[in-house]
């Protein structure tokens, strides 16, 4: 077979591949994201030419005119490489979060390993059971991210039959995280517990994902998913004892489940709530007598997809915004000229813009023109506010239905913890004047990723924390309520 | 009585409900569509007049707003909650014949998808436009949508999806409708949805927003 020569710049990698192999089987893995899962939808994949030629079939073309770009720019996932090429493709340096946040706990002999295994990253610890000690850790972005950003797409590729390379992919990428921490620590774990969502659940234990297609979105069994290495494929013993956590129901998945005990939102006597500010916008409130929850799916807004020039939080994304009442001034990852806008800088966005008056409550630009200059060259569109308003509306929609459940106000509601991919870059204060948490700010915190430390939590004892919490949790269908519509609506007003 | 009908117009396109509601703000302690609709009538105007006087051309500035980036969802919703206010007094008169719509238009969320936030707006905006809505609701298979065909013949049908896993039954819908009658239109919406989907499962037509179905709609229609 036809070989050629692949060079990256400014990688200086250089790969040899078969003829006719496309683009996004190769470059996923430096860093290029396919946000739409290689429909030609989001232009998010963009790779420069140096060198070299890629034929652009008729839907490519159609795709780059329409996005406008340079006539030397492809999108990746629409290219197959068919000669030696030379391409440019941004450096991305990932911003993935590990924790080391201390927790309560039994000393018990042996090494633990606990998984977050996210829709967009993975993040593994190995722990030290005797002291909770943190011996290795290991970070990646999620090899199925090629499939897409959001969860419907990997679902999607799933019923388009990449379910077993997707499966098989995931075991690879965690088996090689832990291969590594064990070489770096010398220690073998005696168990590793993964957490995920719904969908990372029956993706890595290879389960059907139709159920989890169309409504009524419900499995057969969300129940926890025991392993042996070798059927994992991984290289270690086989007496360790490997279990994906349980499900909460539908899209609320075992992710949840680890942030319900690392806010020890199940042992409390005041209602406190768990906000994950991710696409599914999962909620959790409750006490230690009852707790519900439900996904919200406030769409990826807050992961920088779906915006104009959004991007998550890697080197070059403005990640924080103030203002001093005339000029704007960012803040961006790696002190470099800013690409894009991430999260956590989409709500000061939103915040700030409607102090200075800039825009209104319904997120109308004031001036009358299509967008906002944020730093140059990134500007805020009216759609990218649009789709901001969308993700806001869901969380306090969810918030507010879920304490109507329970019979009580949002004012009712003690502590908020919010958890999510952008880490320590959220300004609360900010989020609080975009109406997104209707608190005060005594009330709200910030938490990382608490999925790891309940991860982490889990590995101590035999699995009665999760059995307490998950006796206690019920999963609510948000589609049920019938008022959702007029409170959803409003909540697209800002303030 | 022309004033009425010119009040009953800003009413319905500014979203003023009925007098005690306190949105839109500036019409605060005014009459809403609600009571100017009472009045239309016993002051004997002609229904029809009331809906193509006043809530027709309302429902299409706020359309074209909309459209336009002018004014937002939250205003659309008002603006559409005004009108129904008006439009429930008008209904004996489309039972009676006295008012005549445009057409039928049949509109649900196809089956696996629940989301009927935008398929709601779309109904609302289209009765807007002075035709009658028959909504299916969620969760819709082609079964159902053939059914309200067959009662109300002629009507043209909207499909809504919001999740790319059950935009796909967007296809089966159209062929099972166009098995049973090819001349029946199609036309579809929905965030996932575009017109590149829409040529490749054979519907009519893509609408991003209410303002173009109601567009083409009136362009069947005359
Ligand atoms: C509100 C919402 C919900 C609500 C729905 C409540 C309801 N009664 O509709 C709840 C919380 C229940 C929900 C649940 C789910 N959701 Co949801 N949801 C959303 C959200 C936040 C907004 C959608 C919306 O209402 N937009 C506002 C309306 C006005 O816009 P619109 O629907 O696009 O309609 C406009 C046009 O498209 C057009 N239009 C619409 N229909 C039609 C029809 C015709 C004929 C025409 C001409 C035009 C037209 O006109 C409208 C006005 O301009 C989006 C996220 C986002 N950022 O968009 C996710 C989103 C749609 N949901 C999503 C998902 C995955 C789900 C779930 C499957 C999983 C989950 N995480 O919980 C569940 C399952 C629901 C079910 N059983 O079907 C995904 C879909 C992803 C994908 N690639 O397909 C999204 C995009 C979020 C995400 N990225 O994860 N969701
Ligand atoms: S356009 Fe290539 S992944 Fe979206």
């Amino acid at each position: 077979m036809k070989q050629h020569n692949i060079r990256l710049h400014p990688l200086g990698k250089e790969l040899v591949v078969n003829d006719q192999t496309p683009l996004i089987d190769l470059l996923h893995e430096f860093g290029v994201e396919f946000p739409c899962g290689g429909r030609g939808t989001c232009g998010k994949c963009q790779v420069s030419l140096l060198k070299g030629k890629i034929t652009v079939s008729e839907i490519h073309r159609r795709k780059l005119d329409h996005l406008h770009l340079p006539s030397n720019v492809r999108l990746a996932c629409m290219s197959l490489c068919t000669e030696s090429i030379t391409l440019q493709v941004e450096q991305y340096d990932h911003l993935i979060l590990a924790d080391e946040t201390n927790f309560e706990f039994m000393p018990e002999r042996g090494f633990g390993v606990a998984v977050d295994l996210g829709t967009t990253t993975l993040v593994t610890q190995l722990v030290e059971l005797n002291s909770a000690r943190i011996l290795a850790v290991e970070t990646m972005l999620n090899p199925q991210v090629k499939y897409g950003a959001d969860l419907i797409s990997r679902i999607q590729a799933g019923l388009d039959g990449h379910s077993t390379e997707m499966t098989l992919l995931i075991r690879s990428a965690v088996g090689n995280m832990i291969r590594l921490m064990m070489e770096g620590a010398k220690q073998i774990p005696d168990k590793v517990i993964l957490v995920g969502n719904t969908v990372m659940q029956m993706i890595f234990s290879g389960c059907d994902l139709t159920p989890l297609s169309c409504y009524p979105f419900q499995l057969e069994n969300p129940g926890t998913k025991t392993f042996t290495a070798s059927e994992l494929d991984w290289d270690f013993p086989d007496g360790t004892k490997i279990e994906f956590y349980p499900s909460i129901g539908s899209f609320v998945g075992s992710d949840i489940l680890a942030g319900i005990a690392a806010t020890g939102l199940h042992r409390k006597e005041q209602y406190t709530a768990l906000i994950d500010l991710g696409t599914n916008g999962e909620i959790v409130l409750g006490n230690r007598d009852h707790i519900i929850c439900a996904s919200t799916a406030a769409g990826p807004a807050f992961e920088g997809a779906n915006l104009s020039m959004g991007m998550r939080a890697v080197t070059g994304a403005i990640s924080s915004l103030r203002h001093d009442g005339k000029t704007i001034q960012s803040s961006v990852i790696g002190n470099t000229k800013p690409r894009g806008i991430c999260g956590s800088a989409l709500i000061d966005a939103a915040a700030i813009l409607l102090e200075m008056g800039l825009i209104g409550d319904f997120g109308e630009i004031q001036s009358g023109e299509n967008s906002i200059l944020i730093d140059d060259p990134v500007r805020l569109t009216q759609k990218d506010i649009y789709e901001f308003l969308l993700a806001k509306a869901a969380i306090a929609t969810g918030v507010t239905i879920l304490a109507k459940n329970l019979g009580i106000e949002t004012s009712g509601i003690s502590e908020i913890y919010i958890a999510g991919g952008f880490g320590n870059y959220i300004n609360l204060k900010h989020l609080l004047s975009t109406g997104m948490v209707e608190t005060t700010g005594d009330k709200i915190h910030k938490m990382g990723n608490t999925a790891l430390i309940g991860a982490k939590m889990f590995l101590f004892g035999k699995g009665e924390l999760a059995d307490e919490i998950l006796g206690k949790t019920s999963h609510i269908n948000l589609e049920a309520f019938p008022d959702f519509q007029d409170i959803y609506i409003s909540k697209m007003i800002l303030g | 009585m022309n004033e009425i009908i010119e009040k009953l117009l800003e009413a319905v396109e500014f979203g003023k409900i009925d007098q005690k509601s306190p949105y839109p703000p500036q019409l605060r302690g005014m009459d809403g569509s609600h009571e100017l609709t009472q009045q239309a009538l016993a002051a004997g105007v002609d229904p029809q007049r009331i809906l193509e006087d006043a809530l027709i051309p309302a429902m299409g500035n706020v359309g074209k707003k909309f459209a336009e980036n002018k004014i937002f969802v939250p205003q659309m919703l008002m603006s559409a909650k005004a009108m129904g206010a008006s439009m429930v007094q008008l209904k004996p008169f489309f039972a009676s014949g006295a008012i005549k719509s445009k057409g039928t238009f049949i509109i649900g969320t196809v089956k696996g998808d629940l989301h009927d936030i935008g398929k709601n707006l779309v109904a609302m905006m289209v009765e807007g436009g002075g035709w009658t809505i028959v909504d299916l609701g969620v969760d819709v298979g082609s079964e159902r949508f053939i059914e309200a065909l067959k009662s109300n013949p002629g009507a043209v049908v909207g499909l809504s999806a919001l999740l790319t896993t059950t935009m796909v039954n967007m296809g089966d819908i159209v062929a099972g409708i166009k098995a049973c009658d090819p001349a029946t239109k199609v036309l579809i919406g929905g965030a996932p949805v575009n017109a590149d989907f829409c040529r490749s499962i054979g519907a009519d037509f893509y609408a991003p927003d209410p303002q173009n179905a109601v567009e083409y709609l009136n362009k069947l229609a005359s």
